[in-house]
């Protein structure tokens, strides 16, 4: 097999987003049906949005540093 | 006009990336010290921290300055960062011991924003929070609070909750429990630092690549033509994004704290 030339980390880092991509995606569609179907706890939930949008991106940003390590 | 052409000739032609602007290689090299009082070396990043802490301090010395009973606009600005802070963060996820931990959860918010709004500052462009030496820092600070919480609250309990959790069925228990281990302990204070580092890296260079290659085209356009059109958008869509890291660094300052405070919530309540 041929090598692989250019910058393979930039594939590595595109595979890593895209998991993260529809989580955070599903976090943010679920938060709005919750804020839509009960205002008053809006609060809530987006606190709980925020914290899901955030254990969801570290993989994505794990990828963002790898690319820049490998 | 003589401004474009010192940008120009700021760049080399002959190296790969054609006209790679300062900024970019900025993040990724140790710069050289300014000055140093004595075996102390003051760097950029040295600097701008101690700035930032000035700041944050002058900041809330400026708003409770004065006690009076109609306090000043600036001050019922502070008052309002302060009590978001102590009420929605603190006492809303940690619970009714939340403003003991109030203080540490308000410094490191208001540190954060600063040293992440200096991505914004015009003259300064570097926020500061990029370089991994502070976002490691604080997390480490995170991860030492709520270790030591969790021992003194829960004695020995907190270690045995953690490697023995008694609601997960007894065939996958010793798997979960290595696994929350290795989460608790690792993982956390490693992508609570990575999380902001990463975010403010990211926003640093899309700021740097968009205006800086769209400055340069600037500069490479001779002639107001036709390529114009399309470098003028370019350097517009620049200066958009600034709006969009204005939300992002506010945002990740907000999370880090957020997640300060839930990781110190699982410390001092480790049953849920």
């Amino acid at each position: 097999m041929e090598e692989i030339k250019g910058a393979i980390a930039l594939i590595g880092y595109g595979l890593a987003a895209i998991g993260p991509g529809i989580g955070i995606g599903i976090v943010v569609g679920n938060a709005i049906q919750a804020m839509a179907r009960q205002p008053e706890a809006a609060g809530m939930a987006r606190t709980t949005m925020f914290l899901g949008i955030a254990f969801t991106e570290a993989l994505a940003l794990i990828g963002f540093v790898l690319f820049f390590i490998a | 006009m003589d401004v474009l052409i010192l940008a120009s000739e700021s760049c080399d032609p002959a190296t790969e990336i054609i006209c790679a602007p300062d900024n970019v290689i900025e993040l990724f090299e140790f710069t050289e010290s300014l000055f140093s009082i004595g075996p102390l070396n003051f760097t950029k990043t040295v600097v701008l921290t101690f700035l930032a802490m000035f700041i944050v301090l002058a900041l809330l010395y400026m708003g409770f300055r004065k006690r009076s009973v109609v306090p000043s606009k600036f001050g019922v600005a502070m008052e309002s960062v302060v009590s978001f802070v102590r009420d929605d963060v603190a006492k809303g996820t940690i619970g009714p011991e939340g403003p003991r931990y109030a203080p540490y959860l308000l410094s490191i918010f208001m540190f954060i924003l600063v040293a992440n709004l200096f991505e914004l500052t015009p003259g300064i462009n570097f926020p500061l929070t990029s370089r991994m030496a502070i976002p490691l820092m604080l997390a480490v600070f995170t991860w030492l609070i709520f270790v030591i919480v969790g021992f003194s609250k829960n004695g020995l309990h907190y270690l045995f909750d953690i490697v023995w959790p008694k609601s997960v069925p007894l065939a996958l228990r010793w798997l979960v429990g290595l696994i929350e281990l290795v989460s608790v302990f690792v993982l956390r204070p490693i992508t609570l630092a990575v999380r902001l580092f990463a975010n403010l890296v990211a926003g640093h260079l899309m700021l740097t690549l968009l205006l800086g290659s769209g400055w340069i085209f600037f500069a490479a356009v001779g002639d107001i033509g036709a390529r114009s059109i399309i470098v003028l958008p370019w350097f517009l869509f620049g200066l958009g994004i600034f709006v969009f890291e204005f939300v992002v660094a506010v945002l990740q300052a907000y999370i880090f704290t957020l997640l300060s405070a839930v990781y110190i919530q699982t410390s001092v309540h480790p049953e849920h």
